[in-house]
């Protein structure tokens, strides 16, 4: 009874525009008149006849992917040692380090990154003391662009993933190893077996994330690097083509969806192998 | 099975001390209970033993085996944890068997083993159950099984029966007192509850702020405590203040009286009577040649089942408490609360220790 409100407020605020983006995909687009009332899948087919889109949508994944896979190498042993290891005071202290970069807006952090990976940037700067010659090619590069995503993406992960350490027991720890097992092994038949719902849900966060990022691919991938997030507006915003807009949003949504869910299950079915 | 032998062995942390040079030596086959309040330096002591706490002075050594610095996985002790910390993601049978894979046994001798330690435990029935699914009771008994299976040196317990109902308590008890004899092992077991350790040990270990307070079989402790801590910890409210007579036979109490007193070795200087509520007796009248009398009136008395408890305070000055059988199953009648009574007990039931 209580959640009611909350449930109507969410019903009305995020489905209401969703059924309008997806009526709106559904029109039909006309350079003069822009749009045009109709029912029809021409959005759709012309997504999936034109290879550019497609290798928009293909970078957006492997993109993702990609700074996913590195957030969680980076993350998992960060955050299991922080959880281990740390003393409090210092683990709180930690803590607003590794969460600074989330108080940053999204453009302003972005734009010190440029500063930092341009040509003649700090980082370049800091190689050239170290005999580091040429231009670094990181601006308006994949490579940058990840670099980009991982900065913002990195606290999410490791806060999700320590909170998941922290729960876990450590005598079951301590009873493996008075067991025999080492501490690779306890890692993983006991440590991330227990942590792999947290493992998850950081990574579908991470994923997710960076599969709409929007500053980073405009301002370090530049005009010439395109990702669905970015392209989504300017269809919208720029060609003021709605109606493909709204498929192109429908797509990523789609795409989204069925990587994280697949990816889930499967490592869900995974571990129950592991455990047996 | 080999002893184990805690030479001079401390446990700093900073500034603060855990456990100060302890010394033990916990025999072949015995069952030692480390017993005392929160704090006191027995959980640590015994995780030094297990290797997940490191020493920080002394040795320790296992059959003649310096262990001191080993890690817990090279140690082959079996550890039963006080939450029991089975794999929560593993069942009844996975968890037993953890212990054998890690010693890479085949796949044939593991399940055989498995079958036959929780058999042992009576748990055959629920060997694919996971823990969630199981009670605090068959937990524990699993947790048993994992830490018997890999045929332990030295078996350790850390308050293995604190998260049991009473009645489970004492089965458990019970059991891993049957378990210990039968397969012979040397155990050391943690625990704060004096009848836990009495009931199951060899010999008990009483510490008190890291140190050693008192060592010996549960008798010996339990009659002859040394300290007023080991007198209060093991239930003895009784301690009058005064010192030994020149002669030894008596003890004169501060408040004034000289009380009788029976084979006390000689104590220098100011002590402590103990004297357990069970010994003194209490009479409405006065008792005919009892060797020691304080009047006194009742305070305040509790019923115990078995037993009335009476709070009394002597008029030479000190409060004693008294234990008499209920009136139900032959002890004497109940005295009023106000009722004037005489306290009265032989030269043998008091004991002399010293003050903490």
């Amino acid at each position: 009874m209580l959640a009611t409100p909350a449930i109507i407020f969410v019903a009305i605020g995020l489905l209401a525009p969703l059924a309008l983006m997806l009526r709106n995909s559904l029109n039909h687009y006309d350079p003069t008149e822009l749009m045009i009332s109709a029912v029809t899948a021409e959005n759709y087919l012309k997504f999936f006849s034109d290879s550019f889109y497609q290798g928009v949508l293909w970078r957006t994944v492997w993109i993702s992917g990609l700074s996913t896979a590195i957030c969680l190498a980076a993350g998992v042993p960060v955050a299991y040692f922080l959880a281990r290891h740390v003393g409090d005071l210092a683990k709180r202290m930690l803590m607003i380090v590794i969460l600074v970069p989330l108080l940053i807006g999204n453009a302003v952090r972005t734009s010190a990154w440029m500063l930092i990976l341009n040509d003649k940037g700090v980082l370049a700067a800091f190689l050239g003391l170290f005999g580091h010659k040429g231009p670094l090619g990181l601006m308006y590069s994949s490579a940058g662009v990840v670099i980009g995503l991982i900065s913002v993406l990195l606290p999410f992960m490791i806060i999700t993933l320590n909170s998941v350490f922290e729960s876990i027991d450590r005598n079951l720890e301590d009873a493996g190893e008075s067991l025999g097992a080492s501490h690779l092994t306890i890692m993983r038949r006991i440590v991330l077996p227990l942590a792999l719902p947290g493992i998850l849900s950081g990574s579908v966060l991470c994923f997710i994330l960076s599969m709409n990022a929007y500053a980073t691919p405009v301002l370090i991938g530049g005009p010439t690097f395109h990702m669905m997030a970015p392209t989504v507006y300017q269809q919208i915003a720029k060609v003021m083509n709605w109606p493909f807009g709204a498929a192109l949003a429908f797509i990523l949504m789609a795409v989204t969806l069925i990587l994280t869910v697949g990816v889930s299950v499967l490592v869900q079915r995974r571990y129950r192998k592991w455990s047996e | 099975m080999p002893e184990v032998v805690l030479q001079d062995v401390a446990k700093h942390y900073g500034n603060s001390i855990a456990v100060e040079n302890m010394s033990l030596r916990i025999g072949d086959g015995e069952l030692v209970a480390l017993l005392g309040p929160s704090g006191c330096g027995k959980t640590t002591t015994l995780r030094m033993i297990g290797g997940f706490v490191d020493a920080t002075s002394g040795q320790i050594t296992v059959g003649g085996r310096d262990v001191t610095h080993l890690p817990p996985n090279r140690r082959n002790m079996g550890f039963v944890f006080q939450n029991y910390a089975l794999f929560p993601h593993m069942t009844a049978a996975q968890n037993v068997a953890f212990g054998l894979e890690m010693r890479g046994l085949n796949k044939a001798d593991t399940e055989r083993k498995v079958r036959e330690a929780l058999a042992r435990v009576r748990l055959g029935h629920l060997a694919d159950r996971l823990p969630r699914q199981m009670s605090g009771g068959q937990q524990q008994r699993v947790a048993l099984a994992r830490a018997l299976v890999i045929e332990p040196d030295v078996l350790l317990l850390d308050e293995p029966l604190s998260n049991l109902d009473a009645a489970l308590r004492h089965e458990m008890k019970i059991e891993i007192r049957q378990l210990q004899q039968s397969l012979g092992l040397t155990t050391v077991f943690v625990t704060h509850d004096q009848d836990e350790a009495m009931s199951t040990a060899d010999r008990m270990v009483l510490m008190y702020n890291g140190k050693v307070e008192q060592v010996g079989p549960p008798d010996e402790v339990y009659g002859r405590p040394r300290s007023a801590f080991a007198a209060g910890f093991l239930g003895i409210p009784n301690l009058l203040p005064g010192r030994m007579t020149a002669t030894q036979d008596g003890f004169r109490m501060e408040a004034g009286p000289v009380l009788r007193l029976d084979g006390q070795e000689a104590q220098m200087g100011k002590s402590l009577l103990a004297l357990r509520p069970e010994v003194v007796g209490i009479a409405a009248e006065a008792p005919e040649g009892a060797a020691n009398i304080l009047p006194g009136r009742v305070e305040v008395m509790t019923y115990h089942g078995a037993a009335v408890e009476y709070h009394l305070r002597t008029e030479a000055g000190p409060m004693l408490t008294a234990r008499a059988t209920a009136p139900g199953l032959g002890g004497p009648n109940v005295l009023p609360v106000g009722a004037r009574v005489w306290l009265h007990w032989a030269p043998s039931a008091g004991v002399i220790v010293s003050e903490n």
